[in-house]
């Protein structure tokens, strides 16, 4: 008999409702009873009032129980959880059919929660690379020409069409160039970068190889708040497989090209989210904004001409190149009148502070 | 006028100081990595550090205690055994940060920036762990807690001080 | 009536005012209107200064024209048609145009505001404070119209912080700061001390020298620029605090160093309350170091001569007498001692510390009233060798730049000069060069602070032992030709060919590869060759050179080879380059331009020229003598010797900063004058004067004589004295005027080894100098001198039992 594949989601606040004794329980239940089980870590699927959110894959498509605390777990074994049985109160069937899921069009979050966020075959699987692949056959101008007809605009607030910001960069001639991923977060209710950090980490990467490839920058920097240091692992973790892969060096995938990656944390500055005051303190100085102009696309970090984007107008840039999934320009990113960030809701859609959005918390 | 650099007092001190020095002062915009390796290594950022880390980046004593003093993440004293930043952002204040807060300062007699005084646990402020769907959140090291209450909080700590005594 | 030098009233009202923001140079010109008037500034300048420029006056705190804009006050808001919200006008450059409006109901409201903010954290007690009438934060608060506040002044401030009265001529007290970052702005940009910061951030922001320790034990250098920077009474003179606001000023130039600073000395009547570095001073732009900004008690000091006084000899009492009665008598005495012992009995030493005008007065007096040569300058001192070395390699004894150069220059070879020390100010500026990247080459013994200036670019440092500057200077030269790091068209175009090729044949030479110098520099052959590397492939490569070259025992022939150096790699003739003597006082140059030395008539004529007396006669109209006069230390000879018996001392202290202090004090002990006055011959003193000879090494008795009998006439240190010969005429392979030769002359390596039967010709004259003049110096270095000592001369025995 194959072993059962069994999903306990391993993002930053599914451990904080106690995901990992959940787990080894499960572990421990399993041996106990003999059942042969594959425990994989997946990302969070978001529905944070229902986790930890345990998922187990059956013939018919994954069946999930939530929220799951550590010691409900004996119970729900003897429940049938391993055969995916669903008497169990915490039973919720179908995940995919869950009503919060089922109306939303996942795009920079289509993989997060169905894979384990540091397997490159998984993300492989699910489209990943596709991107990277599609824009090393393009021209630097085409990159740029892709992400412009996109509409992409910048999801860390100023919803700055991202196109014409990397044409600055692209045009400004220089002889190093940064790209600089803004994971500063800082803004209480938004964690929806930390999502993407934790839960697709190869997306960000992707992204921002791309990005690299568009301005003619081989250097990246992660600039992340040093209030998420599983993000910080799990990008360090999922950087050595990408470069291991050759996905980032010094030969991108044989291509010739080189991009590097490296994650600098902040430490502890909500200033340092505003991106003159983030490359000051990437420089190694007090986080001060800087005077624009020059704007940093012309001047930025050491100097040179540098990108400054937010987690997810990177995490979504993949997207564009493969044009199967790319979006019309009226998809919720490119509209100038949503530009905010989205925010994720509390326990429930409909607890704490609903006046935040809260369904579907991020189309993007 | 040249300064002579002040000398940490205690040579050991000094060695892994000026060893963590030598591995990051050459990256790009080494000083920050550089003060998170030191504070890894120590918990905090010692006074002495400062001269040896201006000397090594080309800054002066006052600019690397301008930099460490912009970032309320570094401390300047040696904290206790276990970190423990109770989370004073929005949307866990909606949903009773501020209570936990105080259970958390009268359960452990310190106030922010304090240590106990067996040294176990020293306390401070944090601004959101990205955890705020499921607040009151806090941080214990690099573990976040969420849906944290007085009775979590006070079972959190007991564990946390039976690991020391399992240790010991 | 005394008569103060005032620069022309439209230059200092020029910068009288604060623009707000530094100038910008473009090319381009930008079109904007301000308040609907129409300007043109260059691209780059702001909102603010353009304002300023246009005679607008924008209320600003955090901004000052001698630092780069900060934008953290926002007094500075502005409207700017079709720009949304009120920009800074400080931090937003000009655009083609832009219309701005400064003044409007909705701006005064803002910076009401602001200032309301501010003085809610802010002492009220503007009565008692000692800026008052002096205070920036007062200004604005009337510009804007503050007349309440409405926060009360209860809330959290910091109106308890403490005094810092650790440093002895500035206080510190932060419950007037306002943290607009001037001071630390100040200390970083215009000093480049880095000695403060802001700890902390937001409510806790607060000025920390240091690592938040009192200003004395922090890196602070007492320089004053943060104080200069600082709109309140937060930093403050401890003299004005004493003394109050002063009221007037008079811009005068310090004369303690070889930078110069230009100063408004600040008074209350007529007492001096401050000295403030004056914007309009060419060698500072405002800046100035601790001595000429604090150290001004010699102003008023009780040792201070204020009358003329007079005696007749030493052992009498200097009387205080008339203006009238002291130069009658002073022209009396010399006119006496002419009559009695001739017209060359007299002479005069001109000072470097006085202006242009008074040296040229000094020594027409000389030239025209006393009839002869006998005229020579302190110069003689630091920097002779500087003027021969330069006038026989380059064919004008002048260095090449003047000090904003620097700002142009990619790599900068430092040489026996420790400008932080030193030349503070101008270090400061060289810091400023090294921050925007340029690469830093130190050859001097010492580890100088400018290798660790703060942000600094590449550096390298190349620990020569003392002594064997021309060794190391011939090695970088052979790795520029050997590496064919020469600029040929510029050698071909401005070099003598023949000079050149044999010059460039002998530093080929394998004995002067670095590697075979190795040993005798003690410096590594690597680094020699990426010094010369750095210095001859920089787009621009500017040496600086102090008294670790010139007080030295190879000083001309060291002097030499810098400008062959230079020459031989085209670093010659633009900004940010040339061969740079870092002097010893303010007005070097100016001394010996204006015909300070026995040789030569102002503008470096050579007296022996008939056509160049001629001119000088028909001007002055009286006879000239042909021949070159005495040298300082000819002069000491000759009062030794009994022929010289009245000295004209012009703002020096000979008995200080003469090579042989005994020499020099004691002709004056002697006879010779001691400050204005003229003392009578007095025999029996130069009796022990003689007997000190005796005690000289043996090889140094020749300096006694007017020419050591076993050199060629040709001889001399620096150009000549007149019984040395021709010395200042043009040498072989020279022509005046600009980069003419490479003197083929640079061939010792800092110790003259060679016989003189292996010297070519016109190498005579290096090679006596090598051995006659400094020598006497090492040996004779008083105490005071030993920094200089250290950076150059030969310290060890050795060295001297070569000759
Ligand atoms: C005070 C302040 C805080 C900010 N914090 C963040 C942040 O945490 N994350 C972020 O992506 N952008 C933040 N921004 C916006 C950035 O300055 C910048 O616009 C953004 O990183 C650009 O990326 P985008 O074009 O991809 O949106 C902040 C801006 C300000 C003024
Ligand atoms: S006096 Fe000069 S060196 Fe000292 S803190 Fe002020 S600016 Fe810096
Ligand atoms: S001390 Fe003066 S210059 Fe410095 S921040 Fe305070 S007010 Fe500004
Ligand atoms: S640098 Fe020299 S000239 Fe300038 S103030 Fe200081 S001592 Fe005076
Ligand atoms: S507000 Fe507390 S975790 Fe975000
Ligand atoms: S003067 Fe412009 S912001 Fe202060």
């Amino acid at each position: 008999m194959m072993a059962t594949t069994i999903y306990v989601p391993c993002d930053t606040t599914a451990r904080s409702l106690g995901a990992d004794a959940v787990a080894a329980r499960l572990t421990r239940a399993a041996e106990r009873l003999g059942v042969d089980i594959q425990l994989k870590r997946n990302g969070s699927r978001g529905l944070f009032w229902l986790e930890p959110l345990v998922e187990v894959e059956t013939a018919t498509g994954r069946v999930a129980y939530g929220p799951v605390a550590p010691t409900d777990v004996d119970a729900l074994v003897d429940a049938g959880l391993f055969e995916g049985r669903q008497e169990h109160d915490l039973a919720l069937g179908d995940i995919e059919a869950h009503p919060y899921l089922a109306r939303q069009q996942r795009l920079t979050f289509s993989r997060i929660g169905l894979t384990d966020p540091l397997s490159l075959e998984d993300y492989t699987a699910r489209q990943g690379f596709a991107g990277l692949k599609q824009a090393l056959a393009l021209t630097p101008q085409g990159i740029v020409d892709e992400v412009k007809t996109s509409g992409l605009r910048g999801r860390g607030g100023a919803a700055f069409p991202t196109g014409i910001k990397w044409q600055t960069v692209h045009d400004t001639p220089a002889a190093q160039k940064y790209i600089v991923c803004n994971a500063d977060e800082g803004d209480s209710g938004t964690f929806a970068d930390r999502l993407v950090m934790e839960c697709d980490p190869f997306m960000l990467i992707e992204g921002m190889t791309i990005a690299g490839l568009a301005v003619g920058a081989t250097q990246g920097y992660i600039y992340l708040r040093s209030e998420y240091p599983l993000a910080q692992a799990m990008l360090d973790e999922a950087i050595v497989r990408a470069e291991a892969a050759g996905y980032l060096g010094d030969n991108i995938l044989d291509s010739g090209h080189a991009f590097h990656l490296e994650v600098r944390l902040g430490a502890g500055a909500y200033i340092c989210g505003e991106e003159t005051s983030l490359l000051e303190s990437l420089e190694g100085k007090r986080g001060l904004v800087r005077a624009k102009p020059p704007l940093p696309a012309i001047e930025g970090l050491f100097g040179q001409p540098t990108v400054v984007n937010n987690v997810l107008s990177l995490a979504a840039v993949p997207l564009f190149s493969t044009r199967a999934a790319r979006p019309t320009p009226t998809t919720a990113w490119a509209s100038p009148a949503a530009p905010w960030r989205c925010s994720w809701p509390a326990t429930s859609p409909v607890a704490g502070w609903s006046s935040w959005p809260s369904a579907p918390p991020c189309a993007s | 006028m040249s300064h002579p650099t002040p000398q940490p007092a205690d040579t050991a001190l000094a060695a892994q100081l000026q060893a963590v020095i030598d591995q990051h002062a050459a990256r790009p915009g080494a000083m920050l990595p550089l003060l998170h390796a030191i504070q890894a290594q120590h918990g905090y950022i010692p006074d002495a550090a400062v001269p040896m880390i201006a000397e090594a980046l080309r800054h002066t004593r006052a600019e690397v205690h301008g930099i460490i003093s912009f970032y309320h993440h570094f401390r300047t004293h040696p904290p206790g055994r276990h970190v423990i930043q109770v989370c004073r952002a929005e949307a866990c204040q909606a949903v009773g940060a501020r209570a936990l807060e105080a259970h958390v300062k009268s359960a452990l007699g310190v106030d922010y920036h304090e240590t106990t005084a067996d040294r176990e646990f020293t306390l401070e402020p944090v601004y959101c762990l990205g955890n705020c769907a499921c607040g009151p959140s806090l941080r214990v090291d690099d573990e976040i807690h969420g849906r944290m209450d007085a009775a979590g909080f006070d079972r959190l700590t007991a564990q946390l001080s039976a690991t020391v005594v399992e240790v010991k | 009536m005394l008569q103060y030098f005032e620069p022309d009233a439209s230059h200092a009202a020029q910068f009288a005012r604060d623009l707000g923001t530094p100038a910008r140079f473009s090319e381009t010109q930008v079109a904007l209107s301000i308040d609907g008037h129409s300007i043109s500034v260059p691209e780059g300048t702001s909102v603010l200064r353009a304002a300023a420029l246009a005679g607008i006056t924008i209320p600003k705190l955090c901004a000052s024209d001698n630092l780069e804009a900060f934008g953290s006050c926002r007094l500075c808001a502005v409207e700017i048609e079709g720009r949304r919200g009120l920009p800074a006008s400080c931090t937003t450059p000009v655009t083609e145009g832009m219309a701005v409006i400064t003044q409007n109901a909705r701006l005064a409201k803002l910076r009401r505001n602001v200032m309301e903010l501010y003085i809610s954290d802010h002492p009220l007690d503007c009565l008692t404070c000692p800026a008052n009438g002096d205070c920036e934060l007062q200004d604005m608060a009337g510009a804007v119209g503050l007349r309440e506040v409405r926060y009360g002044f209860d809330g959290a401030n910091h109106l308890d912080a403490e005094t810092d009265a650790s440093n002895p001529y500035f206080s510190f007290d932060p419950s007037k700061c306002i943290v607009c970052s001037r001071c630390v702005r100040a200390c970083n940009e215009v000093q480049g001390t880095f000695a403060l910061t802001i700890e902390g951030r937001g409510f806790d922001s607060k000025v920390a020298a240091g690592q938040n320790e009192p200003f004395m034990d922090s890196e602070c250098v007492s320089c004053g620029a943060c104080v200069q920077a600082c709109p309140t009474s937060t930093l403050m003179e401890k003299s004005v605090i004493e003394q109050g606001v002063p009221e007037h000023s008079v811009v005068t130039t310090c004369a303690y160093c070889g930078v110069g600073c230009s100063f408004e000395a600040q008074m209350k009547g007529d007492q001096l309350v401050r000295m403030v570095p004056y914007k309009g001073g060419d060698a500072n732009h405002g800046h100035s170091c601790v001595k000429g900004r604090f150290a001004f008690g010699y102003a008023t000091h009780k040792d201070r001569i204020k009358e003329p006084m007079i005696r007749d000899a030493i052992d009498q009492p200097w009387r205080a007498v008339s203006w009238e009665e002291a130069i009658g008598f002073a022209a009396r005495r010399l006119r006496e001692i002419q009559t009695q012992y001739g017209r060359e009995s007299v002479g005069g030493i001109t000072s470097s510390r006085c202006t242009n005008e008074e040296t040229y007065l000094v020594q027409k007096l000389i030239r025209a009233a006393f009839g002869n040569n006998n005229t020579d300058t302190c110069a003689r001192v630091c920097h002779s060798p500087t003027g021969y070395g330069l006038k026989t390699t380059l064919g004008e004894s002048a260095g090449t730049q003047t000090f904003d150069s620097v700002m142009q220059a990619d790599t900068i070879l430092v040489i026996g000069a420790n400008p932080t020390d030193a030349h503070p100010v101008f270090a400061s500026q060289m810091k400023r060069r090294l921050r925007q990247g340029a690469t830093l080459i130190v050859a001097d013994p010492r580890r100088i602070d400018l290798l660790k200036t703060p942000h600094g670019g590449k550096s390298l440092h190349l620990p020569l032992k003392p002594g064997t500057n021309v060794a190391l200077v011939n090695a970088l030269a052979h790795v520029v030709v050997t590496e064919g790091l020469e600029d040929h068209d510029f050698i071909a175009r401005r070099c003598e060919g023949d000079a050149y090729q044999q010059w460039r044949a002998f530093i080929s030479e394998p004995r002067n590869a670095p590697e075979a110098l190795e040993a005798e520099t003690g410096v590594p052959a690597a680094k020699v060759r990426e010094a010369a590397r750095a210095y001859a492939t920089a787009g621009n490569g500017a040496i600086y050179y102090g008294l670790g070259v010139t007080e030295h025992s190879q000083g001309s022939t060291m002097v030499m080879g810098i400008a062959n150096l230079a020459m031989a790699t085209g670093n010659i003739g633009r900004e940010g380059v040339g061969v740079n003597p870092l002097r010893g006082q303010n007005n070097v140059q100016g001394s010996c331009d204006m015909g300070s030395f026995p040789h030569e008539l102002p503008g470096y004529q050579h007296v022996a020229d008939p056509a160049v007396r001629e001119k000088f006669e028909a001007v002055w109209h009286t006879p000239l003598d042909d021949e070159p006069g005495l040298r300082i230390p000819n002069m000491f000879d000759a009062a030794i010797a009994g022929t010289f018996k009245a000295l004209y001392v012009q703002g020096e202290d000979i008995a200080q900063s003469d090579p042989n202090p005994a020499r020099g004090v004691g002709p004056a002990r002697a006879g010779l004058p001691d400050r204005a006055g003229h003392l009578p011959q007095r025999d029996r003193q130069v009796r022990p004067r003689a007997a000190a000879r005796r005690h000289l090494p043996r090889e140094e008795r020749h300096l006694h004589q007017r020419r050591a009998p076993h050199q060629p006439r040709a001889q001399g240190d620096a150009a000549g004295g007149r019984k040395g010969g021709l010395g200042g005429h043009p040498g072989p392979g020279q022509r005046p005027g600009l980069p003419d030769a490479l003197h083929p002359s640079v061939r010792d390596h800092g110790r003259d080894r060679q016989p003189h039967a292996d010297l070519h010709r016109g190498q005579l004259r290096q090679a006596g100098k090598t051995r006659q003049y400094p020598v006497a110096v090492q040996r004779r270095l008083p105490r005071r001198h030993a920094d200089h000592a250290l950076a150059g001369l030969p310290h060890r025995q050795g060295a001297l039992r070569d000759h």
